[in-house]
């Protein structure tokens, strides 16, 4: 095995940890709904926010780093250049998430001054590690492009998704530093913030995955490269063609021009023809091979993954896209309903698709087998989607009560969060969560366990 | 637009977002799967999506530009699932082909030296 194949196994330990720390609190979040003491002069649910939406953020990026460590050796038939400070960085890495968690849970706040942007908060949602980590951050990202593009130089060979990966990770390097906050306007702030979430997720991110789940298709079915590096070629174009000016469904109502409304509502609606290829390429596939491999659960995943792609980003996206419903549905339950479907079919499917490939390699395993693996996947997928269903009813009560009818008063606020079912919803979600968080503990132990404890099964070749 | 009016309306786009993809699952069944149901079941999701788009189109206080938008997705939704599978087997039969005719440049097409 490659070291670079070493080090991705250490970066999925710290993912599937992360995703693990992610569940409990967004389950602790969710209670907050339901008795708002909770944890009253302790832990505010601001800071137990934080932290399950920096954790999401940073054990899909651990994931997604660990694929690419894994795939990359093989891909260009050399060990990757500039290991040994790849190595050494992980554990900076997880050292320094681990700080930053600290410093919320125990410090959570201070005062408004330079210092508290460099060692508490920078106070910018979803990236709100302060200064030093954030630097951190940017020199782990700047090794890791250094490894890909360096092994390819190195090898003096690339291949259609090396090519198309080297070329993604330039912006998303770039982007990542408008993380830095430097406007006093909110509005110009806003403007290019959402320049790093959404092009991040709607953009790079979304070719990073595609290049992931290409590189993890001809593994797992076999699929020719020039077929998967084909269809990467146009779904990456139909994805950046819609989901760039996508961008625009974000500026309807933080001070920008009106011509946004047009530009986001008219490349947002697009966003879900190219998701329907991708479902359509996903039946071809599996039917191809009728649904016949040797790691079920891999390809159950990859299959949850264009699913609720689909769903999540196009079904849920597009009831709230058009300016006119976004209205009254932004900053609800609603768009929180879309963003966890969303994240969870187009990132996390496909990340947890590539580890039950990985462990299929490293644990030599001919066949992927069991049952532990079906139940985490119903769990799972049941309560993400009860979730997504109860906080859709809830986001539902806050756009009509609350905004469309009260008109986004602190009277209607409180009128909507009382609504009796608001009120169903969140609880809903917090009992779905519960569910979501087992599914969750019966996938690490399955994951643990995986080849362990079924019967010795035939060596496969060592990882390629 | 009256409250109401915006919760309908975005109910609906879910609804006609929804209907696309299931048509667009069950053609792709359809054509792996040669059961007369599952052929039926994607026109009847076919024809529910049209019908969504059309109350998308009569009923709710869209303006006429974003109406036309709804038309042309749906266009291109009924369309994407059959061009996508054509599209597919082209190139699936074209490797199958000609990795039988030509094995030994089968990987060479695959590098781009630099």
């Amino acid at each position: 095995m490659y070291r670079a194949q070493t080090l991705a196994l250490k970066y999925f330990a710290a993912a599937i940890t992360f995703f693990g720390v992610m569940a409990i609190t967004g389950l602790l979040s969710s209670y907050y709904y339901i008795n708002p003491d909770f944890l009253f002069g302790i832990l505010p649910f601001n800071i137990m926010k934080i932290l399950h939406i920096n954790t999401l953020v940073i054990w899909l990026l651990m994931g997604f780093m660990g694929s690419i460590y894994w795939f990359l050796p093989g891909e260009l038939g050399r060990e990757t250049v500039g290991i040994r400070a790849a190595e050494v960085l992980f554990y900076v890495f997880c050292a320094a998430v681990a700080v930053v968690a600290v410093v919320f849970i125990f410090v959570q706040y201070g005062g408004s001054n330079e210092a508290v942007l460099w060692l508490i908060n920078q106070g910018r949602k979803y990236v709100e590690a302060p200064r030093w980590a954030a630097l951190g951050i940017v020199v782990v990202m700047v090794v890791f492009a250094y490894n890909v593009i360096g092994t390819a130089i190195a090898a003096r060979k690339t291949t259609g998704i090396i090519t198309v990966l080297m070329i993604d990770l330039i912006p998303l390097i770039l982007l990542y530093l408008i993380a830095f906050p430097a406007i006093s306007n909110m509005s110009a702030d806003l403007f290019w913030w959402w320049w790093l979430v959404h092009l991040w997720v709607e953009a790079t991110w979304e070719v990073l995955i595609g290049c992931i789940m290409a590189l993890a298709l001809m593994q797992l079915l076999g699929t020719p490269r020039r077929i998967v590096e084909a269809w990467l070629y146009i779904e990456v174009a139909l994805v950046l063609g819609t989901g760039i000016l996508g961008l625009g469904h974000h500026y309807f109502w933080i001070g920008t021009p009106g011509y946004w409304l047009a530009i986001g509502g008219f490349f947002s609606a697009l966003e879900p023809l190219p998701l329907l290829g991708m479902v359509v390429h996903a039946v071809y596939d599996a039917g191809a091979q009728h649904m016949k491999t040797t790691n079920r659960p891999a390809l159950h995943w990859m299959m949850a993954e264009a699913f609720g792609n689909f769903i999540g980003a196009g079904v849920w996206g597009f009831m709230i896209t058009l300016p006119q419903v976004n209205l009254y549905a932004h900053g609800t339950q609603w768009t929180v309903s879309h963003g966890h479907f969303a994240f969870w079919g187009a990132y996390a499917c496909g990340i947890i698709s590539v580890l039950y490939l990985v462990l299929q390699r490293t644990r030599n395993l001919a066949v992927v087998q069991g049952q532990l693996w079906k139940w985490s996947f119903a769990a799972l997928n049941l309560g993400l989607v009860g979730m997504t269903g109860a906080l859709l009813v809830s986001g539902f009560v806050q756009a009509f009560v609350e905004r469309a009818i009260g008109g986004s008063t602190l009277e209607a606020f409180i009128s909507g969060q009382e609504n009796a079912w608001f009120v169903d919803g969140m609880v809903a979600r917090f009992l779905l969560a519960i569910v979501f968080t087992a599914g969750y503990v019966v996938l690490v132990w399955d994951l643990v366990t995986l080849g362990r404890r079924a019967p010795a099964i035939a060596a496969v070749s060592p990882a390629q | 637009m009256s409250p109401l009016a915006s919760l309908e309306t975005g109910l609906f786009l879910g609804l006609y977002a929804l209907l696309a993809g299931i048509w667009g699952v069950l053609w792709a069944l359809a054509q792996l799967r040669l059961m007369p149901i599952v052929a039926g079941s994607a026109v009847a999701a076919c024809v529910l999506h049209v019908l969504a788009a059309v109350t998308i189109v009569l009923w709710t206080p869209l303006g006429f530009g974003w109406k036309c938008l709804i038309v042309g997705s749906s266009l291109a939704f009924l369309v994407i699932p059959p061009i996508t599978w054509r599209l597919l087997r082209r190139t699936h039969d074209n490797e199958r082909s000609e990795h039988d005719r030509q094995p030994s440049q089968h990987s060479r097409r695959l590098v781009v030296r630099l």
